[in-house]
This record gives structure tokens, sequence and C-alpha cells, in this order.
């Protein structure tokens, strides 16, 4: 059963290309079989039926749909994703304007969920049955129950009423004239061009959309740490560190707590794809602007070619998430590395 | 693995059902669960008779009584075209449960009978069961339903189509690794040196020993869907207006936001009282049954 880290990665590097493949044809299948013609609704019902058929034969619509897919493979492997019917300009020059925001976003909540849902669930797993651990429980399953939309309607009601001037919608002030830089991360840009005050601003309008877009996962991941540590309290290894009198401190934070990360870095990969999903009600509820604002307008205008790609893109990004939980947990765990140590 | 054994040796005397209900009963968040859901089934079932304004479900317009805020008179309180929001909360309940009901009517018994087969045979079946499990949780539910939905039509309906597609998959994952692992116990070699039939191992056998994981998870599912629904519905994927559907109602209401707020939260807080009701229930049974998520 064990196998070299290494050899595990690339077995799982091999699943998802077959996963990715998979669900490029699933997509496309979809995008081309449903009714509507796409060159029709490209062109709006006043274009007359020549130019509907010249558009349909420049976008290779007339090919049987194995030649379509085989094309579109090709060009996508060489970074061409077609055409976005509604922007008239490529979907790879959309998605490099509109996928930093999201990456931003995403990443700055995942941190913020590890800050505070870990800590949480090592607490609430300490003081069991106790007064603190009903308080985590509680919020915990506020963070499973409530709808993404209303958290972030809330906090940003809240907002403005209790913190007058704190920005509540986009990512920056456009008075700061700040003309963008070279990653589109800005708070990145902004230190690294040493504009602290760009940094500072983009921080402010990323608080609140990454708070509401972390709650559902806090929710998650504080009670798979919490259930995870009282597990592995009782494994015998800790009740021999408790025997030899190790301080319970020790054995929490050096030993109990790396061992009980795993599972939630498991789901944290899990969690992406509802991470993602959400950041569509969050981007729209704050008017973000980023990857999910624009596959919500593809998705709302039947831009074929952009909604295929916002698919792919954000089934690569769930894949990709995954693949950093693996090597991370292939880190921790000393038990996937035993046979490198022989 | 979750134990599967649902009575301890010591209940034995006792009935199941009794043994059952004690345990149920002296679980609070069943209970809370329980009764929350309970008043949800009847507001909605009875919601022409139970809500003040039954007519201001459909296309009404009242102009004098626009956004008015919550009183004893609409204790929601009304919306842009001066509809009571109490009478459309209890009735978009009825889509939101109508859209459990759909999914999970589908996709909990496919997903049962496809993990239990894969699990037990083995073979091709679960290679193509596995195989397609993969591809879904690659997919971020919300966008694929997103996406299904508006190829077609942004309905309700293609919605629902939509996420019954996707959610078989986690039944039938979660079935097949409960079934996989039954498979090899003595009884069920025992039961087939009997000369029991695959059917009769597979619903007599296997069946009756996934139903606390079944329950659970189908009792937290019905929280997600709802949620998931609702989500849909807000982004604009919802029921065709007038019907009232609480998603939609939040969206319409975003507009007036800061100054008519009830427009927002008093649909928005019947959907956390829904999925509040739902992931009690949930964690309830699971502490019940013993069964880890």
């Amino acid at each position: 059963m064990q196998q070299h880290p290494l050899v595990a990665i690339l077995t799982r590097l091999g699943t998802f290309v077959l996963v990715m493949i998979a669900l490029s044809v699933m997509i496309f299948v979809l995008a081309r079989v449903v009714p509507g013609d796409p060159a029709r609704m490209a062109l709006g019902p006043a274009a007359t039926q020549e130019q509907v058929d010249a558009l349909r034969l420049q976008m290779g619509l007339d090919q049987p749909l194995a030649v379509q897919y085989l094309d579109y493979v090709g060009k996508a492997l060489h970074g061409d994703l077609g055409m976005s019917l509604v922007s008239q300009r490529p979907v790879t020059a959309d998605l490099k304007q509109t996928a930093p925001a999201t990456v931003e976003l995403v990443l700055v909540s995942v941190i913020f969920m590890f800050l505070v849902a870990i800590p949480v669930g090592v607490i609430t797993a300490h003081y069991r049955d106790r007064a603190l651990d009903h308080i985590g429980r509680i919020l915990s399953l506020t963070g499973v129950t409530i709808p993404s939309f209303l958290f972030a309607i809330t906090l940003q009601l809240l907002a403005a009423r209790g913190l007058p001037g704190w920005p509540i919608i986009g990512r920056i002030d456009h008075s700061l004239g700040w003309p963008g830089g070279p990653t589109g991360f800005l708070i990145l840009d902004g230190l690294l061009a040493g504009r602290f005050d760009v940094a500072l601003n983009a921080l402010q309008h990323l608080a609140l959309p990454a708070f509401a877009l972390s709650m559902a996962g806090i929710g998650q991941i504080t009670r798979i740490t919490r259930s995870s540590m009282i597990e592995n309290q009782r494994k015998d290894h800790v009740l021999t560190l408790q025997s030899f009198g190790v301080p319970e401190r020790v054995i929490i934070f050096r030993y109990l707590l790396k061992l009980s990360s795993i599972a939630p870095l498991t789901i944290m990969g899990l969690e992406f794809a509802s991470l993602i999903g959400n950041a569509f009600v969050i981007e729209m509820v704050f008017a973000w602007g980023g990857f999910a604002s624009y596959g919500l307008q593809a998705i709302l205008q039947k831009d074929l070619n952009a909604v295929t790609a916002v698919v792919l893109v954000a089934g690569l990004f769930f894949i990709v998430a995954n693949l950093i939980v693996d090597v991370l947990i292939s880190i921790i765990d000393p038990r996937l590395r035993r046979k490198e140590a022989r | 693995m979750a134990d599967m054994k649902m009575l301890d040796s010591s209940d034995r005397g006792l009935s199941t059902g009794y043994m059952m209900w004690y345990r149920f009963s002296r679980n609070p968040a069943a209970v809370a669960g329980s009764l929350i859901l309970l008043s949800v089934v009847i507001l909605a079932v009875f919601a022409p008779w139970l809500t003040p304004y039954p007519k201001h479900v459909g296309a009404v317009v009242d102009f004098r009584a626009r956004h008015l805020p919550p009183d004893l008179a609409h204790w929601f309180g009304t919306d842009k075209a001066g509809r009571d929001i109490f009478s459309r909360t209890i009735f978009g309940l009825r889509v939101s449960l109508l859209l459990v009901i759909g999914v999970l009517g589908i996709s909990v018994p496919v997903g049962t009978v496809l993990g239990l087969i894969a699990g037990y045979f083995g073979g091709w079946v679960e290679r193509i069961v596995s195989g397609l499990t993969n591809v879904m949780l690659a997919m971020p539910p919300l966008v694929m339903a997103l996406a299904v939905s508006n190829l077609l039509e942004p309905t309700l309906m293609n919605a629902m189509i939509a996420i019954t597609l996707l959610w078989w998959t986690w039944h039938a994952r979660l079935i097949y690794s409960v079934s996989k692992s039954i498979a090899s116990e003595d009884y069920i070699e025992a039961a087939r040196l009997a000369g029991a039939g695959p059917l009769h191992i597979l619903f007599r056998e296997i069946l009756p020993n996934c139903v606390s994981v079944i329950s659970v998870k189908t009792t937290l599912d019905a929280a997600f869907v709802i949620l998931f629904g609702a989500t849909l519905s807000f982004l604009g994927f919802g029921v065709k207006p007038p019907t009232p559907d609480l998603g939609s109602m939040v969206a319409d209401g975003r507009q007036f936001m800061p100054d008519f707020w009830w427009e927002v939260l008093c649909p928005g807080a019947a959907v956390l009282y829904v999925t509040l009701g739902f992931n009690l229930l949930g964690d309830g049974l699971r502490d019940m049954f013993d069964v880890e998520s």
C-alpha cells in the first residue's frame, strides 16, 4: 500500500488530468447540444440568415462534435480559448484581467479561515462540553447554516451603519489613481511599488468580502478540527506522552495539532468547490468584478466560449488547490513518508 | 469507519423502536431540529389558511402600502409592490421544500442503489461510479448548476435537474464506501453460502446497515439543497415572478438595502431557519446513531 510520495503525487496528477479531460468533454458537449444556435445568439435577432451562416462556418459549428472538441482542446493548450461573444475579446484576455481579483479574494479567505478555525477547533476540543465549547459550536453551526448572500448583505449593512467611511463595494478607491500593477493582486502590487496607501486601501476593501466568503469554511473546519483533536487524544501515543508527564501544552501544540491538521486540510481541499461557488455570490454582493462576476455575466448572456472557459478554469482551480493540499499533507503526515525513510 | 451497530448489547430486551425514541428524545439538537422542521412543514402545507394575505403571492400591487416597516398588520413589513412579506415568505417555504423533495427524492435512491452495487460487486460498475464521482467532485456544484440551468433555460425546474445530476454522486460515493467495507464481513459471506441471491444481499443485508448513514447524510444534504436553491434564485435563476421564492425575494429587496432592511433580512432569516432545522436534526441523528461524518 505504501507508495513513495512522489509516485503518489504523480498518480494523483494523472487522475487529475483524466478528470480535466472528462470535465471538458462534459461541458463542451453540454454547451453544443443545448437548444439554440450560438451564432444566432451572438448576432441577435436582427442579423440576416447569411450573416448567421457565415459566423457558424467561422466558429466551426458545421463540423462534427468530435472534430470541434479536438480543435478546441488543441487551441486551448496553446492558450486560445476562443473569442468571447459578448466582450468581443479573446476569452484568455478576459480571464487574465478578472482572475487575479478572485484569486486574491479566495487566498485571503482561506488564510483567514485557518487563522480562525484551527484555534477555535483546538480550544473547543480542549474545553469539551464546557461553555467555550458551546460558544464554538454555535459559531460553527452559524457558519454552516447561514446563506452566504444573507451573511454578506448583513455585513454590508452593519458596516454601513457602524463604520462610516469603510468601503463596502469594489476593490479599491479610484481616487487613489492606481494604474494597476504587474500581478493584478492589488495588495501585493501596492507593496511591491512601495504604495502602502494602495495596499492598505485594497486590504480594507478586501476585509468584508473575505470574511463573508470564509464563514462557511470556518464552520466546517472548526468542526473537523475539534472532532479530529478529540479523536486523536484517545490514541495510544498521546497516552504515552501524558504518562511520561509531558506538559499538556506541548502535547497539544507539538503532537496533537500536527496530527489533527490532516483532516481539516483534506476538508479544505474539498471545500474549495463551495468556496468557488460562493465567490459568485460574494463578488456580486460586493461588486468585486473578478472571475466569478465574469462567469456569472457569461452564463446570463449564454456566452458559450466564456462559459466553457469559466467552468474549466473553476475545475482547474479546484484541482490545483487539492494538489497543493495533497503535498502539504504528505509533508505533515510522516506515515506517508515511511518508504523514503527506510 | 462508521460504527454500524445501532444498539448496544445492553439495550437488548427493549424494543428497537422504543430505544430509538428514547435516544431521540434525550438529544436536544435532534428535538429542536425536528420541532423547527415540523413548524416549517405545517406552515408550508397550510400556507393559504395560515397567512394573513394569501392573495399577495400573486401579482398584487398596492402602492399606498409600499415599503411599510414591520408592524402588527405586516409582521415582516411590505415590499416594493406593497405586498405582505410574511405571507410571501411562508409561501416561499413551499418552493424550498419542493426543491428538497425533488432533488433528494431522485438523487438519494439513485445514489444509494449505484453505491451499493459498486461497493458489493466491484468491477466495471465500481470503476464507472468512482470515475464519475471523481469528475463531479472536481466541479464546483454551484458553477455547474448555473451553467446547466442557464444553457437550458433559467428556471427552478432546470436548476433542480442540474442539482440532481450532481447530487447523486455524493450519495453514491458515501454508500459505496460503506457497502464496500460491509461486503467483506463474515455474515455477508454466510448469507451467500446459504444461497442468498445478490438482490437479497444488497437490499436485505447491506442496505439496512446503511440506513443510519443515509438518514444523517440526507438530512444534512437537505440543508445544503435549500441553501443552494436560495443561492441560485438569489443570483437570478429562480421561479418566475410573481411566485414568491426566498432567494429572489432577498435579491429584490437588496435594491432598497440600507433603508428597507426587512425586505432582505426577513426572507433571508427564513432560509436560515429551515437550514438550521435540518442541520440540528442531522447533527442530532449523527450523535444518536454514533455515525462519524
